[in-house]
């Protein structure tokens, strides 16, 4: 291994692709495009979600605070009350039943109101108490667009039956999340995004140029020189590896700057993730391209590539949303890890020590892939 | 005793080929499943030749030059190149090679080109940038250093490609029909630049579709279905299956084989 010749090759991968404008353009436009998509098209409202109440309030029904709140969520369509339950069901453990069907995913939520819900706020009304009354909310938080806006909605229904815009309400709203993470959506998905564009650039990118340089002889040319295999497919991972790092930050200034997604973790192990998944990519990307004669033929690998990614990784829903059949596919996804990685840095704030998981296998990924790389460079000889 | 003196006689011969040979290959043989692309071919070139070699296409021209830089294995005999045995590694950057389709970065200037070979080369700066303006100035693209490849006409890609083999100064240049599609004025600065290089020491080997150039080179090497037919002077040649053109000389050599 020379270092120079490793940065000779290095930089004529990126030197290739300053002259490309267009790609250029298309390295920054792609992810912004992405996000904002993704970003309006999940930020924007949500109607008709489906939820169970539950209104074991004992207080006669016309006095009942809890059945003036239902009777407030009933005249906008947010929230869907596909079944309700009074006091006479009080036997049949209509909780439980709600928490099952939160569990299963036919409703997103279960809305319980107990037997004193009434007399508890009163006596927070009458200075009897300061523990305020309690409107459970059994919710699956997968989807925190979802999860937020039940939340707002119960909040507004209060305000209005109560007519009090204090913070000081002596009814409070406490939820339990059988899914999810408290976040915003835009939180959850800024990973997964952020993984799948590097992915789709350095994989693209990578195919392209690897397939061309095949055609053209420039490949077959380089092996005449000095420089080695190993020096070949080292200079290309570092030039795309640096692509995918560009790429990122794009992703995470436009996240931060236009979306504020919060990155609680280290932005440096952020990057460093992608950099090793890009790494990886472009490994798979040249193996791949010794199997196609042309770049036509390459473009045909990209869904092949991409579906099992989009659909399997956990980036727009989470891993346990897959169906049971395919979970053996998600675990041999390296995206799966990435987008993991991602999230634990960038939502819940882990460091390095507590990926070591998910680091070994994109450090795995990477250095099996250009290995083989390397290997398919000398068994052409 | 007169075996041994027989034997002590080749080994000699064989050291002193070493030194003055530039290529020596001995049975040399490529095989591609069923089809023999070289077969069995023994060559010995002399360093400071222009050796030009001829035959129609799929003759094995091409694979034999891939053998002799180290693209490709060979699957039968022996070749020793600048004396080491390939695939080179050794001596690697004293060899120069232009393969057929150009295989320039056409998404990189001219300039970009050259330096990346001179890098993989480990060429030192300075003696880059005299090389490069000579070069520029042989094969007339001066004014295109920093235009992209794939803006150029493909007579100058060609000759773009031709300095990156030269870049390094190799003792040994490899070029696969280096004048295809350069204009004749060009072709003429390009021979007296061989004459130059074969002046300077350096050995030339190139294939070529053109009878005049093959005229011109010092010997020649007839191939034909994978075999070497025929070598030695033109002019001898010519002489030896009474003809007064390569050409005629090439059919009457072909006929002798298959006789």
């Amino acid at each position: 291994m020379n270092w120079r010749r490793i940065l000779a090759v290095a930089k004529k991968n990126l030197q290739s692709l300053r002259h490309d404008r267009r790609t250029v353009g298309f390295l920054v436009a792609m992810p912004l495009f992405m996000i904002a998509i993704f970003g309006y098209t999940f930020g924007g409202s949500v109607e008709n979600i489906k939820v169970y109440v539950v209104n074991l309030d004992q207080t006669p029904q016309d006095e009942s605070v809890a059945a003036a709140i239902i009777a407030d969520l009933q005249t906008r369509n947010t929230l869907k009350i596909v079944r309700s339950f009074g006091p006479e069901d009080a036997a049949t453990d209509p909780v439980e039943l709600g928490r099952e069907k939160v569990e299963s995913a036919e409703i997103w939520a279960t809305i319980f109101f107990n037997e004193t819900f009434t007399q508890d706020a009163m006596r927070v009304v009458s200075g009897e108490t300061g523990l305020p009354a309690f409107i459970r909310v059994i919710e699956d938080g997968t989807n925190p667009n979802i999860a937020q806006a039940i939340g707002n909605e119960m909040l507004s229904a209060v305000r209005s039956v109560l007519g009090v815009s204090s913070f000081a309400t002596p009814i409070a709203i406490s939820p339990e999340l059988v899914y999810g993470e408290d976040a915003r959506f835009i939180d959850f998905f800024a990973p997964g995004v952020m993984g799948l564009a590097a992915m789709m650039v350095t994989f693209m990118l990578a195919i392209m140029s690897f397939v061309h340089e095949r055609s053209a002889g420039t490949l077959e040319r380089l092996l005449s020189t000095p420089v080695t295999e190993g020096e070949i497919v080292a200079g290309s991972a570092l030039a795309f590896g640096l692509v995918g790092l560009g790429q990122s930050i794009v992703i995470i200034l436009t996240a931060v700057l236009l979306f504020d997604i919060q990155i609680i973790g280290s932005p440096v192990l952020v990057l460093l993730v992608i950099f090793l998944f890009g790494v990886g990519n472009q490994g798979l990307a040249f193996l791949l391209s010794s199997l196609a004669k042309t770049e036509f033929q390459a473009v045909q690998f990209l869904p092949i590539i991409l579906f099992p990614s989009l659909l399997l990784a956990g980036v727009f829903w989470p891993l346990e949303a897959v169906p049971e059949l395919l979970r053996p596919v998600s675990s041999v996804v390296p995206l799966t890890y990435c987008v993991d990685a991602l999230r634990s840095v960038m939502i819940r704030g882990w460091g390095a020590g507590d990926i070591l998981f998910d680091l070994g296998i994109l450090l795995l990924f990477a250095a099996v892939m250009l290995g083989l790389s390397a290997y398919s460079l000398r068994k052409r000889r | 005793m007169a075996g041994a003196n027989r034997e002590a006689e080749e080994r000699n011969a064989e050291a002193a080929d070493r030194t003055s040979a530039v290529v020596l290959t001995s049975k040399l043989r490529k095989e591609f499943e069923s089809l023999v692309a070289v077969d069995d071919v023994d060559l010995k070139i002399r360093r400071g030749l222009l050796y030009g070699m001829i035959g129609p296409n799929g003759s094995g021209k091409t694979t034999l030059i891939k053998m002799l830089v180290g693209l490709l294995r060979p699957t039968g005999g022996k070749a020793l190149i600048l004396g080491e045995r390939i695939p080179i590694a050794e001596n690697i950057s004293r060899i120069g090679y232009m393969p057929q389709e150009m295989a320039i970065y056409t998404d990189l200037t001219v300039h970009e080109n050259l330096e990346l070979f001179a890098e993989l080369y480990s060429m030192s700066k300075e003696s880059f940038e005299t090389r490069e303006k000579g070069l520029l100035k042989i094969i007339d693209l001066a004014d295109r250093r920093d235009s992209l490849v794939s803006h150029l006409s493909g007579g100058m890609r060609h000759r773009a490609s031709l300095a990156c083999a030269l870049i390094h100064d190799p003792e040994v240049v490899f070029l696969d029909e280096p004048t295809v599609g350069v204009d004749p004025e060009l072709r003429v600065g390009f021979w007296k630049y061989f004459a130059d290089l074969r002046a300077r020491g350096k050995t030339v080997i190139m294939t070529t579709h053109y009878m005049d150039e093959a005229l011109r080179c010092d010997v020649v090497g007839m191939m034909r279905l994978g075999r070497l037919i025929g070598e030695g002077a033109p002019k001898d040649l010519m002489e030896r299956t009474a003809t007064t053109d390569l050409e005629s000389a090439f059919m009457t050599m072909a006929r002798k084989v298959d006789a």
